[in-house]
């Protein structure tokens, strides 16, 4: 029993990396209307521009900040520089998502030959160990808890609460009368960009953080886990992305408590089937993609 | 006879369509302001695709439109939106996800948010059955309060040109009625330019300061309603395109 109450604990951290990354990812989708199979290699990318920066003596909260910037950055690129030229051709979803696996595949390839092929990890004191009845957590990890309940309030809040937010869902739900208003829709694809590159970036640093160690590969299983949290909430809802990480960080925590740490991204995967067979619209559809937030 | 207002939109002899094939051809048609100009036709005669284009969501092919003096053509939705073109397409005319109260923020996207809290009360006032039901999901409206949402809307930026594409589609006769009598022609009276395309022909020619028929893409005719009602050739040309001129009246109707 004290294995699967600590494996409770493992889940909410584990959950909360999930809930930036798959949030990110679902906000990427919701409202430019591209699935971003890069998504993973970008996450990677700012895992390794952190561990850089630590390597050279800053410490993992600044490549944090690094990475999300770097994310940031990244993902405003990738869509202006790739992916924006193909969608203005009209190049259909199917062609999209292709489009983004090969730029998946490329990042990896260029990334391989400067990174490695084996694992590191970040020289950080991961601090004290809190413990509270069989769950015991590192400061590091409580933190990483933390920093994701605020990422979801403040996601919550942009999108409630602010103009470039509501102007956002007004995008995602119907581009072409966003136009009519004198909604300028190209600078708010481009901020969403900024934005969702920002928690991907972000998301990549902490899920590395919570790893003993990371390599090139975890690239494709970060976006496997992103991928089952985001269809399970509901392709497109950002608050649907947060029940899905939830469920998903906790469910693959207490399999690898009932059998092997190892089939954690089996049980991911998994569960991304059942949910394309159960239900293909996800937990939120009902909703609509971004719907009224508040 | 009383002399047409000098234009505030004017389409000049615009060519339009999707792909390499025009679906309007060659046409012509202004609206000035406190006019209601209403352009009837057959299903299939491109009244959807002449507004689409005035309002920059198509291309044109050939022609020029002018807003007031300038030279508009080509702009993008977006700029015609800040230079006082109001749009509600036939379908698809409110953010369904949002609430009341959003839709017209994002109405109002262009104005600071003092002039949008001042603005939604006055689109408030227009729109008396709006403001109780500002925090409801958009899709949780009935089709007449949906409709008036999209209007109002597109008040929020008080814009010198409206153009409603088929405003009373899926609402029923008393409804439709009561949107064009109550509603559009009101606003022709606030000094507004209205570009109006609506199937309820004879409804929209009791409404209506001048009226241009399209067919087949082109204007065939166009005039004052009552000079037209005398034509023995406005009638054919409806039912010649096995339309009449109370079309769809009976159909598809919706009740708040």
């Amino acid at each position: 029993m004290d294995l699967f109450v600590a494996a409770f604990g493992f889940g909410l951290v584990s959950m909360s990396v999930i809930a930036i990354a798959a949030v990110g990812f679902t906000m990427q989708f919701g409202i430019t209307n591209m699935i971003n199979l890069a998504y993973g290699e970008v996450m990677i990318s700012s895992a390794y521009v952190a561990y850089y920066l630590n390597r050279a003596g800053f410490t993992i909260w600044f490549g944090m900040v690094a990475g999300a910037l770097f994310g940031a950055v990244f993902s405003f690129l990738l869509n202006r520089i790739l992916y924006a030229p193909f969608l203005r051709k009209g190049t259909s979803h199917l062609g999209m998502v292709i489009v983004s696996l090969a730029v998946s595949l490329m990042i990896a390839n260029l990334l391989l030959p400067i990174v490695g092929y084996f694992p590191v990890s970040y020289q950080e004191d991961p601090g004290r160990l809190i413990r509270w009845g069989s769950i015991a957590l590192t400061r590091d990890q409580f933190i990483i808890i933390g920093i994701a309940v605020v990422l979801m309030l403040a996601i919550h809040a942009l999108l409630t609460y602010t103009r470039l937010g509501k102007a956002m869902r007004a995008t995602a739900a119907n581009p072409t009368l966003a136009r009519n208003c004198g909604i300028p829709t190209q600078r708010v694809i481009d901020a969403v960009w900024l934005i969702t590159g920002a928690l991907c970036g972000l998301a990549g640093v902490v899920a590395a953080l919570d790893s003993d160690s990371f390599a090139i590969a975890n690239g494709a299983t970060f976006l496997i886990t992103v991928l089952a949290a985001a269809v399970l909430g509901g392709a497109g809802q950002p608050y649907g992305a947060m029940i899905g990480a939830v469920l998903i960080g906790m469910i693959t925590e207490l399999s690898a408590a009932a059998w092997s740490p190892q089939y954690k991204e089996v049980v991911a995967f998994g569960i991304l089937v059942l949910v394309m067979v159960l239900r293909p619209q996800g937990l939120l559809a009902k909703r609509g993609a971004l719907a009224a937030a508040g | 006879m009383e002399a047409r207002p000098a234009p505030s939109l004017q389409a000049q002899g615009i060519t339009a369509g999707y792909g390499s094939v025009p679906v309007i051809v060659d046409v012509s048609i202004a609206v000035g302001p406190g006019e209601v100009v209403a352009i009837i036709g057959p299903n299939g005669a491109g009244k959807s695709t002449l507004l689409k284009t005035l309002v920059g969501i198509l291309r044109l092919d050939s022609g020029r439109i002018l807003l007031g003096a300038d030279d508009v053509t080509g702009r993008a939705p977006e700029e015609l939106a800040r230079r006082g073109v109001g749009y509600v397409p036939q379908v698809n005319d409110i953010f369904e996800p949002l609430t009341v109260l959003e839709n017209l923020e994002m109405g109002g996207y262009l104005l600071n948010a003092a002039q949008v809290r001042a603005r939604v009360l006055e689109v408030g006032a227009v729109f008396p059955q709006l403001p109780p039901m500002l925090k409801r999901r958009a899709d949780k409206l009935s089709g007449g309060e949906r409709k008036m949402l999209a209007i109002a809307r597109v008040l929020m930026l008080d814009p010198k040109v409206l153009i409603l594409d088929e405003p009373t589609a899926n609402l029923s006769p008393k409804l439709a009625d009561g949107l064009l009598r109550e509603h559009v022609k009101r606003l022709a009276g606030l000094g507004k330019a209205v570009l109006l395309v609506e199937q309820r022909a004879r409804a929209a020619l009791e409404i209506a300061d001048w009226t241009s028929v399209l067919v087949s893409g082109s204007v065939r005719l166009e005039g004052r309603p009552a000079d037209l009602l005398q034509r023995q050739d406005f009638e054919e040309l409806f039912l010649g395109a096995g339309t009449e001129l109370g079309v769809s009246d009976e159909s598809n109707m919706e009740e708040t």
